[in-house]
């Protein structure tokens, strides 16, 4: 549908969109600005982001050797009328990965206050809650591991939906409540850009011939989602205030993860429950949240679809010496009726582990002023004997320019784990961005 | 009608430290000077608000800008406050609100919303003596440093100024080894502030360099922090300043870093 773009026309516009850019100069700070002109009416800002990334081995089952190639123009667009706010986010980008030109709606809502104390925010959004860092247990919002996985900023893990997100605010506690009236799944790995391992062929798979092109659950009201969260802050430990929060989620698991009669991958429903708990621990932050997953496999012996679970996530993070922060985070996923799943699914040698376990780190340094900032993120999991690393480098020019390098490194011993089969999806990336 | 009280106030604190600068005895006590310097320059009124702008330049004359909008409320005086941040410049920290509750005498508790992700992210309360927001100011700049860290002497009284030692009750706990502030007599207001290393080399250094007093408060309405080492300076010019607005508690809660509270944002025509 989008016209071609071949490399070499890619990387033309790159240099056209990047150079003229690196070379504008700061605006004038001025003595009577002070924002005069976003008191009224519209204020618009954006970015301008070009991106490359390569794969650091080939992946035999994917044409393309860039696993990231892009120029983005970002456009946003915020003003009140009265009490409402209107926000709006749009990307038009040009991917030399998928070949061709496409929109992307990042944020299009009304903002506004129904009572008091009661909170609307309806419209496209991107929405998130829940104490892990880069580990979701209660936030069962979409996901986007496409753009993770590719190198895109962090920001477009989180991906947005259509919804309408109610607040209200009390004295001890305050309630979110959301509801997604068509499911939106996660933007997952579905052999297009990235190969995955298919349990059903025992081999790795790709596009066209694996891309994965689930069955979507109908679009009626029960088929909808449903998010709650009941949250608040307390004394329990000394002057500290602890935040706490009960969670809730009626829908479907966000990765097509069941086979449906007709051999087809499916959205399974999903009913999840969990609690979490933040607070300062000793000069650090500690964080643990609990999640129980119920899955329609009352008694875990239909291997088509997922058993239910218990997640659990337990983390601190701490500065080390200064600007340089440690954060490390243990995580469990456990099997609920493992033993029924293990007899009914013909002893599968793919069968996934009753219980797995991840740990993660953290490492982040600030240098030149905060201009400079290293982050260094792992995943690394004992049980499946698999990593994904994730380090980077975002270098600020000023406040218009700044330059990201990185890498997205997963490995493991064996091809069906949840990393070690994204291992030929290992790549290198390099962004740059002017803001204005 | 505002206007017409604070012309009024502003006479009446006129007098007053008129008043004060000929009768007021010299106070001899270093830390009852210090307690009052810290309630005139973190304290005035039970809330407030201010529009902020720094200019960062670093040592080759680079410039980096950034513009925020501060709401504070006190919990008590000289005791628990809260301090909501939201920036509107430059683009990519707009809409970024940072909340403290401060605690003198315990760890603050810290939060940041990145509207990116929707991602409100609790922060370690160690590393107040860090940059703020890639300024030359620390987060203990902008919210203040406790009273109760440092031992307090009373180096010389000049004619205008208290000038105060502080040394770190936990030498650990900061970069410097002490600082000496100079602390008006007649305002209060802490004008000078000089960090010193443990070779008693100044490496840093904290000024007033405009104030006015604002609904009987004296106000700081343009500061400096040089970087004696790397050669950088920040100013931060404040605009729009009011005290005792009746801002409510919840003003500082998880709603606000999700939803600015436009109400007390919103400049007062």
């Amino acid at each position: 549908m989008g016209a071609k773009i071949t490399p070499r026309y890619w990387l033309l516009i790159t240099i056209l969109c990047a150079f003229p850019r690196y070379l504008y100069a700061a605006d004038d700070w001025g003595d009577d600005a002070w924002g005069e002109e976003e008191k009224q009416g519209t204020a618009i800002h954006g970015f301008i982001e070009t991106a490359v990334g390569d794969r650091v081995s080939d992946d035999t089952l994917v044409d393309d050797a860039l696993s990231l190639a892009e120029v983005r123009a970002r456009l946003e667009a915020e003003t009140y009328q009265g009490a409402l706010r209107l926000s709006g986010k749009v990307d038009l980008y040009a991917d030399g990965v998928e070949r061709g030109f496409d929109i992307y709606l990042r944020e299009a809502v009304a903002e506004f206050s129904l009572t008091d104390n009661v909170d609307v925010r309806a419209g496209h959004q991107v929405l998130t809650w829940g104490t892990g860092d880069l580990l979701f247990l209660n936030d069962l919002f979409a996901k986007d591991w496409v753009s993770f996985f590719s190198g895109r900023d962090d920001e477009y893990l989180k991906a947005p939906s259509s919804s309408i997100k109610v607040s209200a605010y009390g004295e001890t506690a305050n309630i979110d409540f959301v509801w997604t009236p068509v499911f939106n799944s996660d933007n997952f790995i579905s052999g297009e850009r990235f190969s995955y391992f298919s349990p059903q062929t025992g081999t790795q798979v790709a596009a066209p011939r694996g891309e994965i092109v689930p069955d979507e659950p109908s679009e009626t009201f029960s088929h909808g989602e449903f998010s709650a969260r009941i949250y608040g802050r307390s004394h329990l430990l000394g002057r500290s205030s602890t935040e706490w929060a009960l969670y809730g989620y009626r829908g479907f698991w966000k990765q097509p993860n069941g086979i449906n009669s007709n051999n087809q991958a499916y959205f399974s429903p999903l009913t999840s429950l969990g609690a979490s708990l933040r607070t300062n621990v000793a000069s650090g932050i500690g964080h643990t949240e609990l999640a129980w997953y119920n899955s329609v496999d009352d008694d875990g012996s239909n291997p088509l679809i997922p058993n239910s679970q218990i997640r659990f996530l337990m983390g601190y993070e701490q500065e080390l010496v200064p600007k340089l922060t440690l954060g490390v985070q243990y995580y469990f996923e456990h099997i609920l009726d493992y033993d029924a799943l293990s007899a009914h699914d013909g002893g599968s040698i793919y069968r996934p582990d009753e219980h797995r376990e991840l740990w993660t780190m953290r490492l982040s340094y600030r240098a030149l002023q905060d201009n400079l900032t290293f982050n260094w993120f792992s995943f690394y999991s004992p049980t499946d004997q698999d990593y994904y690393h994730r380090p980077s480098v975002k270098y600020r020019f000023n406040d218009q320019v700044n330059l990201t390098l990185g890498g997205n490194v997963f490995g493991g011993k064996q091809k069906q784990t949840f990393f070690g089969q994204f291992e030929d999806a290992s790549n290198l990336y390099a962004r740059l961005r002017w803001s204005y | 009608m505002s206007k017409f009280i604070g012309i009024k106030s502003l006479l009446i604190v006129m007098a007053v430290s008129a008043l004060n600068t000929v009768y007021a005895t010299e106070l001899t006590d270093a830390n009852a000077i210090v307690s009052k310097a810290n309630l005139v320059a973190y304290y005035a009124g039970n809330d407030g608000r201010s529009e902020a702008r720094m200019l960062i330049t670093d040592a080759q004359g680079r410039e980096q800008k950034r513009q925020f909008t501060i709401l504070r409320r006190d919990r008590e005086e000289g005791g628990e406050q809260d301090f909501l941040v939201v920036f509107s410049r430059p683009s990519d920290v707009r809409n970024t609100v940072f909340l403290v509750a401060k605690k003198p005498g315990g760890d603050d508790d810290r939060w940041l919303y990145l509207p990116g992700l929707d991602l409100v992210k609790r922060i370690s309360a160690g590393d107040k003596r860090t940059s703020f927001v890639g300024s030359h100011y620390f987060y203990e700049d902008v919210s203040g440093r406790s009273i109760t860290e440092d031992s307090h002497q009373l180096l010389e009284t000049s004619d205008k100024y208290y000038v105060i030692e502080n040394k770190p009750l936990d030498p650990n706990s900061a970069e410097f080894s002490r600082y000496i502030a100079w602390i008006n007599k007649a305002s209060f207001l802490p004008e000078k502030i000089e960090y010193q290393d443990e070779n008693d080399k100044v490496y840093r250094r904290v000024e007033v360099l405009a104030s006015e007093v604002i609904q009987g408060h004296e106000t700081v309405t343009k500061s400096q922090v040089s970087d004696l080492r790397s050669g950088g300076i920040t100013t931060l010019a404040f605009r729009f300043q009011h005290y005792d607005l009746g801002m409510d508690q919840a003003v500082f809660s998880e709603r606000s870093l999700r939803k600015p509270p436009r109400e007390w944002l919103q400049r007062d025509e």
